[in-house]
């Protein structure tokens, strides 16, 4: 067990019939704890140890799976083996999309609680439904308070929330993970589609500690803080969900406020999959909850250093199993974190196909510019690339003025530098470059990534 | 830990119960780190919601704190010191009375709890389920603390016992945690028959009484018996003599950690993980070492414990008196807020006491002592105020050589103008818990 960190006391929640100091939560509240404390432990165990546990609780997933689920019963026949688990076929996006029905258990346990569908934003793609169960609830709450441990975050702060589809107004408390178990400060709200000096203004006048919101958004925000000079004493961290995390947003956010970005990568679908870890600015990955593969584009898991798709497998979804689904995203594997942790390393998290050039012969980059870098070239308020086909790249731009021919010569030759050689550039100017329906942002989209061929659902 | 729910195989999602102790747990986990005044901070808090559950429903304590207690006005630690001590005798004597007549519903299931009275008249409470869950996750705590494998064997030798085997350790882990299994002897067994029963069961574990561990210790080293699987000897219920924890080390290379508990209290303190002293389970209970004025004792100085149980709402026990001794430590290095008991003394009746009311706890290494002559057993009775007695157990008549480097050995340790005097036994029994005492006060306080 780590001293180094030791977070700040938690008032817990008793519930008996008075306050309680040591607090007896309410069963639900007990099972999260009880989970909590497992993890405290698990984080530590090492790699080795890790996958032998994940593969006990993978041999009970796959048999009910194949038991249950006629989708899977078809196409396995009879139940593998954890060991074998790389041998089974992916499950694609589209396979998803197109047998929710025949994904689903015939028998769920009843004790894994009520089911719930939920479905992805799409975001970037076509919306996928999933099933969940409470039991992946009290998962996710042990993994939310995981990473406020990890940041040790004081609960008794304002939490400031900036996203798509919630309700502008305040909440007493942070929210479903803590509620009714940890006592929290409230949590404030506000939809994305504002322009982000009125968000810049309402934030300050939050006064909070906590800020979750797009990394693109906090990178705008940041921005428009360092030319307005606005601070924001009280907030001491930015957490970020829901967007490839552009490196500069973490440099934006400690300029214009001090305050460390913490990153997590989560899906809808799957719920947490990686958490950044408490001293570096990687993740680590949730191995407790979900098995992760990255493999290459001949399927071979990638080494340290690669970047490959992700390959999911969700332990403890019995209503609608994922096991090797393929959510679209692709990151980087990282060696073993010198923080101790066995939990396995992604260096950063790329995105989605559609954020991938691709040249002619099917090597993929992830291109890179930083908004900083164009803003000091020319006035750029947004940026997109837009890849239109294998040799060009299209630069949608919206400026404070028309720029000058210099301009774009010097924007050109900096951004021809960081993609493979022979692209075209081509500019168009724009108003507004809005975010997607989800309220999230890409800087790079390409029109000709295409997705890898989907193989039939079911022979 | 074991699962509870088919399917969740890892991570274990625990029964209720297995929940509830987790959860307890995995907030002891961080408040063990807690600087003393955050501690004695949400002791405050807790020992709010008890005192005026112990006026409002318990007959004694409404009589008692009449005038010394105001629930409205808000409660400080100074307040609390104000009010009067709960005596043994009152608990033995006032059962009734100390009952809460409204035990609320939350707290589950209620049954009595006697104590053996091995070392005074027993005395009996009513405990909650709520109690006992408390008592499972200090359980847990000590495991986790000494870095124990579960996994391992227990071998039990307490109390007046029949051999007994079990497939777990015990209540705390039964359910929840998969362990190793457990054996049991009780202590009324020789000490060869003990010997041999651990050589035959080769335990990881040794749970027993210190002068029991001692004793078995001593035989084995001197008939170089080995007890190769034995990791650690886990003692609790006696006063431990610091040269046991040598004794087994030399013996089996086990290490020897100590428990301070009370079957009318639970857990009062358990050893540090990394030093020989203890740490008050602040947790559960409230302990304060008074002097003879009632005062706060130092860093060094030994006092009367004082002991209120946070969680017990159906025979809440405030400030009470439980006839022990012990020295209080400063802040431990390890880095735990929770308070250092430095030794546990002992009880009343294991001090010497002079016609003055001047109380000593004597130390005179018994290791020394068996140099100078082969006992089987001995023991120190106080039956004078200027009298000790030195009874032992021997196979023949002690030289006058040995009876008088006896004598000058053990006079050392006792205060100036004490007179020893030797008396052959046939037998030293064990007190009625099993427990062993190497020196007893037959004498009234003055």
């Amino acid at each position: 067990m780590s001293r180094a960190a030791r977070p700040l006391p938690w008032r817990f929640v008793s519930a008996l019939s008075h306050d309680l100091w040591p607090a007896v939560p309410n069963p639900d509240g007990a099972f999260v704890l009880a989970l909590l404390f497992q993890l405290e432990r698990t984080q530590w165990l090492p790699p080795e140890r890790l996958r032998e546990l994940q593969s006990q609780q993978l041999d009970v997933l796959l048999r009910h799976a194949c038991e249950t689920v006629p989708f899977y019963r078809a196409r396995w026949g009879r139940a593998p083996d954890a060991a074998r688990l790389t041998e089974l076929p992916v499950l694609t996006r589209r396979e998803l999309q197109e047998n929710f029905d025949a994904l689903r258990s015939s028998a769920v346990p009843p004790q894994h609680g009520g089911t719930a569908e939920s479905r992805t934003s799409g975001s970037t793609g076509a919306p996928v439904r999933v099933l969940k169960t409470a039991l992946e609830g009290l998962f996710w709450r042990a993994i939310t308070l995981r990473d406020h441990r990890w940041h040790q975050r004081d609960l008794g702060a304002t939490l400031a929330v900036i996203r798509r589809g919630v309700t502008p107004g305040e909440s007493p408390s942070w929210g479903a993970a803590t509620e009714g178990l940890v006592e929290t400060g409230k949590c404030v709200l506000q939809e994305v589609n504002l322009d982000v000096e009125t968000l810049l203004d309402w934030l300050s006048r939050t006064g909070a500690g906590y800020l979750l919101t797009y990394p693109s958004l906090a990178a705008e925000l940041a921005r428009a803080a360092l030319a307005r000079g606005v601070r924001i004493p009280g907030l001491r961290e930015v957490r970020t969900l829901g967007e490839a995390l552009d490196p500069e947003a973490r440099a934006l956010c400690r300029e214009a406020w001090g305050a460390p970005l913490t990153d997590m990568y989560t899906a809808e679908e799957v719920g947490y999959i990686a958490l950044q870890c408490p001293e570096h600015e990687h993740y680590h990955v949730q191995c407790e909850s979900v098995l992760v593969e990255v493999l290459d584009e001949r399927g071979k898991p990638c080494a340290p250093g690669e970047t490959g798709r992700l390959v999911l497998t969700s332990l403890h979804n019995f209503a609608l199993p994922l096991v090797r689904y393929e959510i679209g995203d692709y990151a980087e594997v990282g060696e073993p974190c010198p923080c101790g942790r066995g939990l396995p390393v992604l260096r950063r998290v790329a995105g989605r196909v559609r954020n991938t050039l691709v040249t002619a012969d099917g090597r993929r980059y992830w291109p890179h510019f930083g908004s900083r870098r164009l803003h000091e070239i020319a006035p750029i308020r947004q940026h997109q690339f837009v890849q239109k086909d294998f040799e060009s790249i299209e630069a949608r731009l919206a400026t404070d003025r028309a720029l000058t021919r210099e301009e774009e010569e010097a924007l050109r030759r900096y951004v021809l530098e960081r993609l493979p050689p022979d692209m075209r550039l081509t500019f168009s100017y724009r108003d507004e470059i809005a975010r997607a329906a989800s309220g999230k942002f890409e800087d790079f989209v390409s029109e000709v990534a295409e997705p890898r061929p989907v193989r039939p659902a079911l022979q | 830990m074991q699962s509870a729910l088919p399917g969740a195989v890892w991570p274990a999602v625990p029964g209720g119960d297995g929940a509830a102790t987790f959860a307890l747990l995995q907030q002891f986990e961080d408040t063990q780190w807690l600087a003393g005044e955050q501690l004695a901070a949400l002791q405050l808090r807790q020992l709010d919601v008890l005192l005026r559950h112990a006026y409002d429903t318990v007959p004694f304590y409404r009589k008692r704190w009449n005038g010394s207690y105001d629930p409205a006005a808000t409660l400080s630690l100074e307040r609390f010191s104000r009010l009067p001590r709960l005596t043994r005798a009152a608990l033995q004597t006032r059962f009734e009375a100390l009952k809460s007549e409204h035990i609320p519903a939350g707290h589950g299931r209620v049954f009595p709890v006697a104590t053996t009275g091995s070392t005074g008249t027993p005395v009996q409470v009513l405990k909650t389920a709520l109690v006992a869950l408390l008592w499972n996750a200090f359980t847990l705590r000590d495991h986790l603390w000494h870095g124990r494998d579960l996994r391992g064997k227990l071998a039990v030798i307490r109390g007046r016992i029949e051999p007994f085997e079990a497939q777990s350790w015990g209540p705390a882990t039964f359910g929840l945690l998969e362990t190793g299994p457990a054996v049991m002897l009780g202590v009324g067994a020789d000490v060869e028959t003990q010997l041999a029963w651990l050589l035959e069961q080769r335990p990881d574990y040794l749970l027993t009484y210190a002068t029991n561990a001692a004793e078995l210790a001593k035989a084995s080293l001197a008939r170089g018996v080995r007890l190769p699987g034995l990791r650690e000897v886990r003692l609790f219920a006696e006063l431990l003599d610091p040269e046991v924890r040598d004794l087994c080390r030399r013996a089996w290379g086990a290490k020897v950690t100590d428990t301070y508990s009370a079957s009318e209290v639970g857990y009062i303190a358990l050893q540090c993980p990394e030093h020989d002293h203890y740490h008050v389970q602040s947790e559960g209970v409230l302990v304060e070492v008074l002097d003879d004025e009632g005062r706060p004792c130092a860093s060094g100085e030994v006092g009367r414990v004082v002991v209120t149980v946070l969680h017990n709402f159906a025979t809440p026990l405030v400030r009470y008196d439980i006839g022990d001794f012990a020295e209080p430590g400063g802040p431990c290095p390890c880095g735990r807020g929770l308070p250092v008991l430095r030794r546990i003394v002992g009880r009343t009746r294991n001090a010497l006491v002079t016609a003055d009311g001047k109380r000593y706890w004597p130390s005179w290494g018994s290791r020394a002592l068996l140099e100078i002559a082969a006992l089987r057993q001995y023991q120190l009775v106080q039956t004078e105020y200027g009298l000790v007695e030195l009874r032992v157990v021997a196979d023949g008549p002690l030289s006058a050589d040995q009876q008088d480097r006896l004598r000058r050995h053990l006079l050392a340790s006792l205060p100036p103008g004490m007179r020893l005097q030797l008396r052959h036994v046939d037998a030293i029994g064990r007190g009625a818990g099993g427990k062993f005492e190497e020196f007893v006060c037959e004498v009234p306080a003055p």
